[in-house]
């Protein structure tokens, strides 16, 4: 459906370099990055705001890489939603209706239906500056919306909305894309991306540094940076010692890690999630199991219990539950053992990624 | 504390010093003329005719120019060019510029002789000595006010949502007459009110201009000149008390800005 080729742009310092994505009807794309990665600037690329110095975009197997924004037939809700602050909700809503010369009467309906989809009848007559940050979010998709664009592009949807009103925009997001409408999400939160993409795509310094299923991104991130986005704390730069019997990895600090057998580079980067690291006084049973002993460094409260990050000679993150705490009762400075099994431990990329982000 | 209210005593001192020098002589004007006087002279019809008509060419000659005006200052806004900070500086250049120097200049332009002047003597209109002279004096030396003024209206607007309105399908012309001018619009307009009070009370560049038909200010200064302070005093009164009824009136009329610009659903629903 939406196809960039190469695409490169240099905005002052900053550059956008050879990005190219495929997304398809009806896919959910998360663009993710962090602030400053080139994420705005692509999809202004991609609408029509700014024009690119190379490569092409196109859609629906039509070249609109140098056509008009206002015949492209792609929506953008921007990031600070740039509602009219002069007209009504009603009023911002109807703009791109009455730009295509539609009858009143029409007008009227379409903004009635879009209005009712997006549960935002009762605010047509009130002022954008009246409104909460969740309220401006639907009155600026609804405004987008009736435009019936062949692609959404949403420029941090997200981020003026509460906390607490995230998940009724995004189950709003997640019922638009279940009906057809095909979107190109930007956003820095790696949950918001794995809440709701088909697709990921990782920016990093102007370039799309991995793309695929968030699982996929998640499981196997390419570099240090994806992992770190993904949320992976437990980075260990090992030197891999093979033979035909086992497989096991040393890190810089000396810590030896078993792992399964099979075939590895001479060194790389290995990883861990904090959720598959288990903690405990005696060290864990089982076959092949790595135990680990170090000392207790911090104990922070998280959303789904407490993250305790573990000293031993190289640091490790796991997260345990309020209740595995409360039978626990680990405490600072105590002596434990991390285990985890080899299987759970992954190697970045193709384990030469030694570029540090 | 103390140092914080001895900070206050002090502003406010030199503040009031300031505001006094301001209005003590405007008030001794007041106080030294008789009622008898002033409505003597404001039933004089030069002098009826000398205010109305410098309001009318004031308020004619903001109309005019601020239609090239307020483009300019949008592009001065929004885009971004070589010699930039040259233009503007000619944009400013009225403001420092003495008035009579201004007149000098401009004189030299639309005189018969002049590029501008020339010109429309082929056309039949004559620029020296009547209104249309006079409303270009006005709007040389007034003009930086409405464009600064509504050049700061139009960075003020956020740009972003120009653009969502490019996406959402307007053009240009559209964009700026719906999103641009009524987002800028109060400053717009208080730039027009500046430019216009300021045209109004110009004397030195008209009167190299056209010493006749007399404007106002002219007309005090030729009051004065032949017969003496007590006679330019009671037509100084009138005038400033008019300018003020219509400086306040534009102020009044640009806060409620419904009354002057319509918005766009009454206008087209």
């Amino acid at each position: 459906m939406l196809r960039t080729e190469k695409l490169s742009k240099r905005i002052d310092a900053f550059s956008l370099k050879d990005i190219s994505i495929e997304v398809g009807k009806g896919d959910y794309y998360v663009l993710l990055g962090r602030s400053g990665a080139g994420k705005t600037q692509l999809l202004e690329l991609i609408c029509g705001l700014m024009n690119p110095d190379r490569g092409r975009i196109y859609l629906e197997g039509e070249d609109i890489t140098y056509k008009r924004v206002q015949d492209r037939g792609i929506g953008m809700v921007f990031q600070d939603l740039s509602l009219f602050p002069h007209y009504s909700v009603k009023d911002n809503i109807m703009y791109p209706l009455r730009v295509r010369k539609m009858n009143l009467k029409e007008r009227v309906d379409r903004v009635q239906h879009v209005a009712a989809g997006m549960n935002i009848t009762d605010l047509l007559l009130r002022r954008p500056g009246t409104l909460s940050g969740g309220e401006k979010q639907r009155v600026a998709l609804a405004r987008t919306l009736v435009t019936d664009p062949k692609i959404l592009l949403l420029d941090e949807p997200m981020a003026s909305v509460d906390a607490s009103l995230k998940d009724n925009i995004r189950r709003l997001l997640r019922r638009l894309n279940r009906n057809g409408q095909t979107i190109i999400h930007v956003t820095h939160d790696f949950g918001e991306a794995i809440s709701l993409a088909s697709r990921v795509g990782v920016i990093h310094n102007g370039r799309i540094i991995q793309e695929g299923t968030p699982l996929d991104v998640f499981n196997h991130p390419v570099n240090r940076f994806v992992a770190r986005y993904a949320g992976i704390k437990n980075f260990f730069r090992v030197t891999f010692i093979t033979s035909y019997k086992s497989a096991s990895a040393i890190s810089e600090k000396r810590t030896r890690f078993r792992l399964p057998r099979g075939e590895y580079p001479s060194s790389g980067l290995l990883i861990i999630g904090s959720s598959e690291v288990l903690l405990s006084r005696q060290g864990a049973s089982g076959f092949g199991i790595n135990n680990i002993r170090g000392v207790i460094d911090d104990i922070v409260p998280s959303p789904t219990g407490f993250e305790i990050t573990v000293n031993a000679g190289d640091y490790f993150y796991a997260d345990i539950t309020h209740r595995e705490m409360e039978e626990s009762r680990f405490v600072t400075g105590e002596k434990v053992y991390v285990s985890f099994r080899p299987e759970s431990l992954r190697i970045v990329g193709n384990g030469e990624d030694t570029k540090e982000y | 504390m103390k140092g914080h209210t001895l900070f206050n005593w002090i502003f406010t001192i030199l503040a009031a010093m300031v505001l006094l020098f301001i209005i003590a002589p405007l008030a001794g004007m007041f106080f030294d003329s008789s009622f008898s006087e002033v409505r003597t002279t404001a039933a004089d019809p030069a002098v009826r005719r000398s205010v109305w008509f410098t309001l009318a060419i004031a308020f004619a000659s903001t109309l005019f120019f601020a239609v090239g005006a307020v483009p300019l200052a949008w592009i001065m806004a929004r885009k971004k060019f070589p010699l930039k900070s040259v233009i503007q500086g000619v944009i400013d250049l009225p403001v420092v510029l003495p008035h009579t120097a201004a007149g000098i200049a401009l004189l030299g332009f639309i005189s018969r002789e002049g590029v501008l002047g020339g010109a429309a003597q082929k056309a039949g209109i004559l620029l020296v000595n009547n209104g249309a002279g006079i409303a270009l004096a006005m709007a040389f030396v007034s003009l930086p006010f409405l464009i600064n003024a509504a050049r700061d209206g139009f960075a003020a607007v956020p740009e972003r949502t120009e653009k969502a309105a490019l996406t959402l399908g307007a053009s240009q012309t559209r964009i700026f007459f719906t999103v641009s001018l009524p987002q800028a619009w109060r400053s717009v307009v208080s730039g027009f009110i500046m430019m216009f009070a300021r045209g109004m009370s110009e004397f030195g560049a008209v009167v190299i201009i056209a010493y006749h038909p007399m404007i106002a200010p002219v007309l005090i200064y030729d009051r004065f000149n032949t017969y003496g302070i007590s006679a330019a005093r009671p037509a100084s009164i009138i005038f400033i008390l008019v300018a003020l009824l219509f400086f306040v009136l534009f102020r009044v009329l640009a806060t409620e800005r419904r009354v002057l610009f319509k918005r766009e659903d009454d206008a087209s629903d």
